[in-house]
């Protein structure tokens, strides 16, 4: 890494954690979107409710994703491809009286390097799995759902950046047509393990 | 009785049982308590006739969905790692008691995972499911019911047709759960 990009790291968190010591479980300066810290673990998460959504992003670490994997008895390299990237347990809800669905497709991201880029969706990470003989189809974020009144599913989001990594997230839903997304301005990566 | 005849080892025990509690762990830093769970069921509209499936439960008998032909059958999809399918279970499990002396059968279709992890689960809960638990250890059946994510409930009438899905835990003893039971029962 080098120096600039270290830098603008370094500032990028500074102004996080300046964020976060302001607003644990109260509302941020972008009122829709709130920031909270599990007292338990120090894990962070991201919420937000609007527009007939409720979706909540937490940081899943790349140890939780080894350990809850391995009890599954998945293979190891699957494990690392997955325990390697940017990991958010993602809790999707519809809170409309009507149909909501979305594309993991449409959503993207921008790293800390200015690139916007695409999530890898549920059907191609089972492409990828199915291709090495396994056909473990859960853990990831159901990728093109339609949600009826009430209905809800939780999975991981994972972004190709590295562990510790910021970046923001635009997500995107319809409700009968009508085509709404929210941005999130500054997710924080789980922390590497030795951190 | 299945666990009598099962011979794990003391070390495969312990590491499973460690294994599940970060798992467990796993999925409370991901859910937290997660949302609250609804009572909201969806029609099926036109009524699908619910895919046939042969599976096999805890102690390696085999069931078929047509062995309950004739009953109200609640079908749901889950596994022990996602925080809302642990949540509703005991919901399901005084739903049952409730019913099922008036023809209401749950059958819940564990997803992938071992029989022995699914058994220290349950035996974990506050209350213990006694309605039959099922292994789909490849997901097949999960993918012939079009299962996007876990849980999933569809509740099937008399005639083995799908009246009823939700998406998403719930609390099944709900009075409006219960009120859709008892239209088909």
């Amino acid at each position: 890494m080098d120096i600039k990009h270290n830098i603008v790291r370094r500032v990028f968190g500074i102004a996080l954690v300046w964020g976060c010591a302001s607003c644990v479980t109260v509302a941020c300066a972008d009122q829709a979107v709130r920031q909270s810290i599990d007292p338990e673990n120090g894990l962070k998460s991201w919420s937000y409710e609007g527009e007939g959504l409720s979706i909540e992003l937490v940081q899943v670490p790349p140890d939780f994703i080894r350990a809850s994997y391995s009890a599954r008895g998945l293979p190891a390299q699957l494990i690392e491809t997955v325990a390697r990237r940017c990991v958010f347990g993602t809790i999707v809800r519809n809170l409309a009286d009507r149909p909501l669905s979305y594309r993991v497709a449409d959503w993207r991201y921008v790293n800390e390097k200015g690139e916007r880029l695409p999530i890898k969706t549920k059907s191609e990470w089972l492409a990828e799995w199915h291709g090495m003989g396994v056909r473990f189809s859960w853990s990831i974020l159901a990728d093109e759902p339609t949600f009826e009144a009430g209905d809800w599913l939780q999975g991981f989001t994972t972004m190709a950046e590295p562990h510790g990594s910021l970046l923001s997230l635009t997500v995107v839903w319809s409700i009968e047509g009508t085509r709404y997304e929210k941005n999130f301005p500054q997710l924080e990566c789980a922390p590497p393990p030795d951190e | 009785m299945r666990k009598t005849s099962r011979n794990l080892s003391a070390r495969h025990r312990l590491m499973n049982k460690a294994v599940f509690l970060l798992a467990l762990f796993a999925g409370v830093a991901i859910a937290a308590d997660g949302p609250p769970l609804g009572h909201t069921m969806t029609p099926v509209s036109p009524p699908l006739k619910a895919p046939e499936f042969i599976l096999q439960d805890m102690d390696d008998a085999a069931h078929r969905l047509s062995d309950f032909h004739g009953k109200v059958v609640m079908l749901n999809f889950w596994a022990t790692w996602c925080p809302p399918c642990r949540r509703e279970m005991p919901s399901m499990e005084r739903l049952y008691n409730k019913y099922r002396d008036r023809g209401l059968v749950i059958v819940a279709v564990n997803q992938w995972e071992d029989p022995d992890l699914v058994f220290e689960f349950t035996g974990q809960l506050s209350i213990a499911p006694t309605f039959p638990i099922l292994f789909d250890r490849e997901s097949r059946i999960a993918e012939q019911y079009k299962v996007k994510g876990l849980p999933t409930t569809y509740l099937l009438d008399r005639e083995g047709k799908i009246r009823y899905r939700a998406i998403g835990g719930r609390e099944f003893d709900h009075p409006a759960v219960e009120a859709l039971i008892e239209a088909l029962l």
